[in-house]
């Protein structure tokens, strides 16, 4: 018998699958249209990264005393590494955020999200499709602005524990699925994007350290930074290639934190776009503009 | 007599001025249905500030001066004055067209005997109250933090801020020119020339931090950057090494000069791309 509301349709695994890779396809094929975009994920964080550079620069009055104070203060001489690597970090995580907030908005606008609605396929899927191309967008970002930061800022990123760095980035990807519907229900309930995204971006950077420590942070803050698995993520990477401190002092506990986020957020920020979706359908309709 | 194609409307400066007027109303009534929006911009402004006050104490020497500290503030906080009209110019007068385009209202749009231009600067109006606002609170946080910030030749620096809002509308008519011929494609151009004018036109550091070859092949040749660095001068009172550029008289000239030839080359510039877009029937293509 089919699954009631769905006419005759049988959604076995092999077409819930199948809804994830067309959504998936359908993304690469749009994106393949649009090259500009990779070449604005590699520079934008060469600009990240630089910003915090040349105000360094600025205020130390020369790179040796630059350097020099950087490393008084957060412990580690290579500014410029530490910078790149935030700045990498925090692209992933806001490309992440990023497309599942615009593809709720743009299919808002476009007016097709509540015919999406109707069709048979579930939403996990759909969503799933996204979040997955997400995810490979974010790691090949990271990889080609990496790659060519080192080669803008003099600088040598495959130094220290990178095994241990790698883990750190891949468990800190799964926790920012669920973030990603978090913020994706959260456009969909507010609608406006496009200053939402831009500004959750600063709000990103600015909890997960992406140009200084979190111990900066008053208390408070800092507490809020840690509760954040973007933050963990960020420190962990940079703690494993710059020998910096660990939050809890050993890379372990702190990956083990990142697994609990990676283990509960998912189902949260699920449960939370779900219960959104439900409200929305129930008064004013997903699909208003 | 009515202008050709006009049908019976009269296409006068009465119509030309009820067209500005009534799509500024409908600018500030789209703002106001966003309050989200609103308050999202607000604490992005307050969130670069401290985020660079944060990475600037990362460099910092231990007891340092307070007085050091204020310039270098202000060289951040008056640079994100310039960067914040235009950032908003160009996305907002700039990618508007493509809003349009999105929702498929620009053919009819322009079909309508209604003046273009006027439906173009229209979004300037709402644009410059709100970036205002900001930019006086972006002022007052950082004074806040720093004890207060040097705010000396405050006229002088108003001219040079206000010649620089024409041109930069300049710029966004530009932008919604080019952004007509790439579609989609222009909102990457609208982030590239931001970050583009952030680096090269140094607006949270000193023109001094960049490479010579950055300076003398590339800040050189953008008005923008004599803006930002007369406008943060001027308030900073001139200290010694500012301007960075040129002599003082010489950059306000090329700012004059920039708001008053930008608007109006930009907009024949962008009348051109239009009207081939609409021989082609692309205008509204999406």
């Amino acid at each position: 018998m089919a699954v009631e509301k769905l006419g005759l349709t049988r959604m076995s695994r092999r077409s819930n699958l199948d809804i994830v890779w067309t959504v998936f396809k359908a993304r690469i094929l749009i994106i393949s249209r649009y090259r500009g975009s990779l070449f604005l994920e590699t520079l934008i964080p060469l600009v990240f990264a630089a910003l915090p550079i040349l105000i360094g620069l600025s205020v130390a009055g020369g790179d040796a005393a630059a350097s020099a104070n950087f490393n008084r203060q957060v412990g580690t001489p290579d500014y410029r590494l530490y910078m790149l690597l935030g700045a990498v970090t925090f692209v992933v995580v806001s490309i992440m955020l990023w497309i599942v907030g615009f593809w709720i908005r743009r299919e808002m606008e476009m007016g097709t999200l509540e015919a999406m609605y109707l069709a048979p396929a579930k939403r996990l899927y759909l969503v799933s499709g996204i979040a997955t191309y997400a995810f490979l967008r974010s790691l090949i970002a990271f990889a080609i602005a990496l790659g060519v930061g080192s080669l803008v800022f003099g600088v040598n990123p495959f130094q220290g524990e990178i095994a241990l760095a790698t883990a750190f980035l891949f468990v800190g990807l799964i926790p920012l699925w669920g973030l990603a519907f978090l913020f994706g229900a959260f456009i969909l309930k507010v609608k406006e994007a496009n200053s939402v995204v831009n500004s959750a971006q600063w709000v990103v950077s600015f909890f997960m350290g992406v140009f200084f420590p979190i111990a900066f942070f008053p208390p408070f803050l800092q507490w809020v930074a840690l509760s954040f698995p973007p933050t963990w993520m960020n420190n962990g990477v940079r703690a494993a290639l710059q020998d910096l401190a660990f939050f809890f002092g050993t890379w372990y506990f702190d990956l083990a934190v990142l697994f609990v986020f990676a283990a509960v957020v998912p189902f949260l920020g699920y449960s939370f776009f779900l219960r959104t979706e439900h409200h929305m359908k129930k008064n004013e309709g997903v699909g208003q503009y | 007599m009515a202008h050709r194609g006009f049908g019976l409307a009269r296409v006068g400066l009465l119509q030309r001025l009820s067209t500005f007027l009534t799509m500024s109303k409908k600018t500030i009534m789209e703002f106001s249905r966003y309050p989200v929006a609103f308050v999202a911009t607000f604490a992005q402004v307050f969130l670069i500030i401290l985020m660079f006050l944060f990475a600037a104490f990362a460099f910092t020497t231990p007891g340092s001066e307070l007085a050091q500290g204020r310039q270098i503030a202000g060289v951040m906080v008056y640079g994100l004055i310039i960067q914040l009209f235009l950032s908003f110019t160009l996305w907002e007068v700039g990618f508007s067209v493509r809003e349009e385009q999105i929702r498929g209202t620009l053919e009819s749009l322009y079909m309508s005997p209604a003046s273009r231009f006027g439906s173009l600067i229209s979004r300037i109006f709402a644009i410059l109250l709100w970036t205002s606002v900001m930019a006086v609170f972006a002022v007052l946080l950082v004074s806040l933090l720093v004890n207060g910030l040097p705010t000396a030749n405050f006229l002088l620096a108003m001219v040079v801020l206000l010649f620089t809002i024409f041109g930069l509308m300049g710029l966004g008519l530009l932008m919604a020119a080019i952004t007509i011929r790439l579609k989609e494609s222009a909102q990457f151009l609208v982030s590239f020339l931001q970050f583009f004018f952030i680096i090269f036109a140094a607006m949270f550091f000193p023109f001094g931090v960049l490479p010579d070859v950055m300076v003398d092949y590339v800040s050189r040749y953008l008005p923008v950057a004599y803006s930002v660095d007369a406008f943060r001068s001027l308030l900073l009172g001139l200290p010694a090494g500012f301007p960075e550029l040129l002599p003082l008289t010489q950059e306000i000239l090329i700012i004059v000069l920039f708001g008053i030839l930008a608007p109006p080359v930009s907009y024949l510039l962008y009348k051109e791309v239009e009207r081939r877009a609409r021989i082609q029937g692309t205008l509204g293509e999406y």
